[in-house]
């Protein structure tokens, strides 16, 4: 945060857009016109919306010539509301202005709002319960496993996590949420209709089909410009009450996001790592700056005032039967021979549960037993053999 | 004077037949061998004097050349002693020519005129009944073995002269007992001794039913170099044709005690074990190495982290095409290596990595080049990789003990007929010899199963290369289960064989 911008802070508040700023018909489809604009900063659009009150009439002022770049006003004089309405439709989004009801609350209040979204799947969640967990993209298998862990207790507790799906930790917060079968919420530096990082595709495909919601404020076929991602960050920190960074290398976008996080005065937690390790800059300087230390998903949820309650977890896990007879078997690091004894069945059909179980993230294999993966036990279960299964 | 022998000179595991004349003539007496003679045919110059001799038959005390031909074979082994003493023989008039004409001899004679057991007996009877003749004279030792040629007469001699006798018609030889019609005999061991492991014992079952690879990854103490030696128990038994080439493989190496191979080989070299001895080869004489000697069996590599890096780049091309080419300077030579890898190794270099008992001491970085050995080009090759854990006491307590062998093994048959019916017009035996696209097209997956297998793919638990090996491994678990397609639970079964050390790897940072 440089100190320019905190005076802007001391300033408050900060602008944002003019009401009745995209109300009428016209006005959206001049909105959409202004969201595909690429030259005109977007605080300098955002000064000539608050002069000019409404999107037609701050359409009008750039063709006019009177703000943005000579491309922009070429490019403002081509563009059609209706092709960039057809490519949205296309890709299954809806777009998402200003003055629509539709647009979430919680964005009203940041720094340079968008001043629409392109939205694919669900509703935008309660900012309550909405967490982002952010890190680097390029972070270690034990980064990996503590996004993914918890994204799946946030999941399990009824809190929507929020993310830039990204490689690495990104993917592994929404994989998490996904495997406790709760929506999540993914937003993305590009249109919706491009895939990257590649190899998206499928996950962006689960999320949507999970429930969970993909947005962007960048129109269908914009690509994914490196300077979108830090724009990108402060929708994912100004969707949530709070913000998880995980890893994140001295320079990484998760700086950004917890920045902006600060920024909007929510709230800020951080997974420690070793001083030496490059992954840990950005956590541990959170940290000395007053970010609050999490140990992990148990520590996140005390910190929300949130409890996994068993009956509700297994209203949102839709776990057969059998899983479920098998998962109550894991106490602690178990052999499939002996839930196979314990319950009657047959090694392949254990076996058959456990990998079931295993693919969607409860369940994981250490040196041939089986343990669960949720650190934070559901209450009704909490049994004092689970101890063995914690020890680490 | 003139006279001339068939004899057979082995080359890898082929008999070749090779012209033995020999002339006699004028000049001071010695013996010349011509026609590229390997070291110990040369030997045989120095043998075959006194053998004659021993046997009261006259040694011609005149210049004496003996040719081997085709001149452009090396030949090799001692088996070309009886045919070169029978060409000096038959030379001097000592045993008359035209009865010699239709037979092959084979053997190793001591300087007492007996016919010592000599390797490679059955690769001579193979070659001669392929030749048309009419049937071999071979040492008393190794005549059960040259028997399991069909059509072929087979006389078995204690010594030289009662070769000489049988030609001159005046020695009978004892008839050779048939060989027996029980085609497995029973093991030594059983798959009901291992208590627990049910999981690894399933994995073995599968490995034996689709013809995979395994690995298994275990600390000391598991149970690993147990639960491999009963896989040979649980594969179905060997046809004759594979009896009988398992048989030629051991004759050619002199380790058979006799008769026909029944039981399906189980070979475990040390992991000191050098190349050549593995692999197949020998500076003089070519061998055959512990791959073809487990063929149609399983080779079995205990402690695969510290096999020499060459010996195990070599077991690449035995894998994939089921032989070995051996080129030395001795010459080339190819050996059926067709046979199930079973590896062990520890988790980490201490062994106690992911034990529930003990604590790994290993430091990360040395874990990191331990786990590094344990992927690459020839581990792609394996199906099944499974984590095997060392039972604490409690976890024994109660165990009953498993199924025995034979009742699995009925499983394993019905599956592998079912392959078999299958993919008659592929070439290929069983799932695990398939190539990975004809693996796709014959998995006959449902379409629940196909969906389950993409999750799986979307969540990175499967690379491209793993995919195929659980879907071939699916596939397996549906022959076992009689079904004709793969459904959603052969294939979360499947995925259950590709743990991996890494897999291990979050548990030792956490």
């Amino acid at each position: 945060m440089s100190d320019e911008e905190t005076d802007v802070l001391a300033d408050d508040p900060w602008p944002v857009w003019p009401d009745g700023f995209a109300a009428t018909p016209e006005d959206v489809r001049a909105l959409l016109v202004l969201s595909a604009l690429r030259g005109i900063t977007p605080r300098r659009l955002l000064e000539v919306a608050v002069e000019r009150g409404t999107a037609a009439a701050t359409l009008a002022w750039i063709r006019a010539g009177r703000a943005g770049s000579e491309n922009d006003r070429a490019f403002a004089r081509t563009l059609d509301a209706d092709a960039i309405a057809g490519a949205a439709e296309a890709c299954g989004a809806r777009f998402v202005p200003w003055d629509s009801p539709g647009y979430p609350e919680q964005l009203r209040t940041i720094h340079d709002p968008p001043p629409g979204l392109f939205v694919a799947g669900g509703v935008f969640p309660d900012p309550t319960r909405a967490v982002a967990i952010v890190g680097s993209r390029r972070c270690t298998d034990l980064g990996r496993e503590i996004a993914q862990e918890v994204g799946r207790t946030l999941g399990l507790a009824g809190v929507a996590v929020v993310s830039g799906a990204a490689r690495g930790i990104d993917a592994a917060a929404h994989e998490g949420a996904l495997s406790a079968e709760a929506p999540t919420v993914a937003v993305l530096g590009c249109g919706l209709d491009v895939a990257y990082p590649p190899g998206s595709r499928g996950l962006l495909r689960r999320i949507r089909s999970g429930g969970g919601t993909v947005a962007s404020e960048y129109p269908p076929g914009v690509p994914p410009d490196p300077w979108n991602f830090p724009a990108r960050n402060r929708i994912v920190a100004g969707l949530c009450s709070a913000t998880v960074v995980v890893e994140g290398a001295e320079g990484s976008g998760s700086m950004i996001t917890a920045e902006h996080a600060l920024e909007f005065g929510r709230d800020v937690f951080a997974i420690p790592g070793a001083v030496t390790s490059p992954l840990a800059f950005v956590p541990l300087r959170l940290i000395r700056e007053g970010a609050t230390l999490i140990r992990g998903a148990e520590d996140l949820l005390e910190d929300l005032g949130l409890e996994l309650v068993q009956d509700e977890v297994a209203g949102r896990v839709d776990l057969s039967e059998a899983e479920r007879r098998v998962f109550d078997r894991l106490v602690g690091p178990t052999l499939p021979d002996r839930i196979a004894f314990e319950l009657g069945a047959s090694v392949p059909e254990v076996v058959g549960a456990l990998m079931r179980l295993e693919l969607r993230g409860f369940v994981r294999c250490v040196g041939g037993r089986y343990e669960s993966t949720l650190k934070a036990r559901p209450r009704a279960a909490a049994s004092g053999s689970r101890s063995a299964g914690e020890e680490r | 004077m003139y006279g001339k022998v068939t004899g057979v000179t082995v080359v890898g595991v082929r008999g070749h037949p090779v012209t033995v004349e020999s002339h006699v003539g004028r000049g001071l007496p010695s013996l010349t061998l011509t026609g590229q003679p390997g070291a110990a045919v040369q030997d045989a110059r120095d043998r075959i004097r006194p053998a004659i001799e021993s046997a009261k038959l006259e040694w011609p005390l005149r210049r004496v050349v003996v040719n081997l031909v085709p001149g452009n074979l090396r030949k090799e082994g001692p088996g070309l002693d009886l045919p070169v003493a029978m060409s000096v023989l038959a030379a001097t008039r000592q045993v008359p020519s035209s009865r010699l004409r239709g037979w092959a001899f084979a053997g190793e004679l001591s300087l007492r005129g007996s016919l010592v057991s000599t390797p490679g007996v059955l690769s001579v009877a193979i070659a001669a009944a392929r030749q048309g003749l009419r049937g071999v004279v071979v040492p008393e030792a190794n005549a059960a073995e040259a028997a399991l040629v069909e059509d072929l007469e087979v006389v078995g001699a204690p010594a030289l002269a009662e070769v000489v006798g049988f030609f001159r018609g005046s020695w009978t030889p004892m008839p050779i007992p048939g060989p027996g019609d029980d085609p497995q005999r029973s093991h030594l061991v059983d798959l009901s001794e291992i208590r627990g492991q049910a999981q690894a014992r399933r994995a073995l079952e599968v490995a034996a039913a689709g013809g995979h690879n395994v690995l298994l990854i275990g600390s000391p103490g598991a149970g690993k170099t147990m639960l491999a030696r009963r896989l040979p128990t649980i594969l179905p038994a060997m046809s004759r044709e594979e009896a009988l080439e398992v048989t030629q493989l051991h004759s050619v190496a002199g380790l058979l005690q006799g008769e026909l191979v029944r039981e399906r080989p189980f070979r475990s070299p040390h992991h000191t074990v050098s190349p050549a001895a593995l692999l197949g080869g020998g500076s003089a004489y070519l061998r055959p190495g512990e791959v073809s000697l487990a063929t149609h069996g399983v080779l079995f590599l205990d402690e695969f982290t510290e096999f020499r890096r060459d010996a195990i780049e070599g077991l690449r091309q035995p894998l994939e095409d089921g032989r070995v080419v051996v080129t030395r300077m001795a010459g080339t030579a190819e050996f059926p290596a067709r046979f199930t890898l079973v590896a062990a190794a520890n988790p980490c270099p201490c062994g106690y990595r992911g034990d529930a008992s003990r604590r790994c001491m290993c430091r990360d970085d040395r874990i990191g080049v331990y786990t590094a050995k344990l992927s690459g080009p020839l581990l792609d090759r394996v199906d099944i990789r499974l984590t095997v854990p060392r039972l604490t006491k409690q976890e024994l307590l109660g165990q009953e003990p498993g199924e025995p062998s034979a009742a699995v093994r009925e499983r394993v048959e019905e599956a592998r007929a079912r392959q078999r019916r299958r993919y008659v017009d592929l070439g290929s035996f069983c799932n695990a010899q398939l190539p990975g696209p004809v693996a796709r097209r014959e998995a006959r997956m449902s379409a629940s199963a196909e969906s389950l297998l993409a999750e799986a793919v979307d969540r990175h638990a499967l690379t491209g290369r793993g995919f195929d090996r659980v879907l071939k491994v699916a596939r397996t678990i549906a022959d076992l289960a009689g079904s004709e397609r793969v459904e959603p639970d052969h294939v979360v079964e499947a995925l259950a064989y590709r743990q991996t050390p890494s897999a291990l790897e979050l548990e030792h940072v956490g």
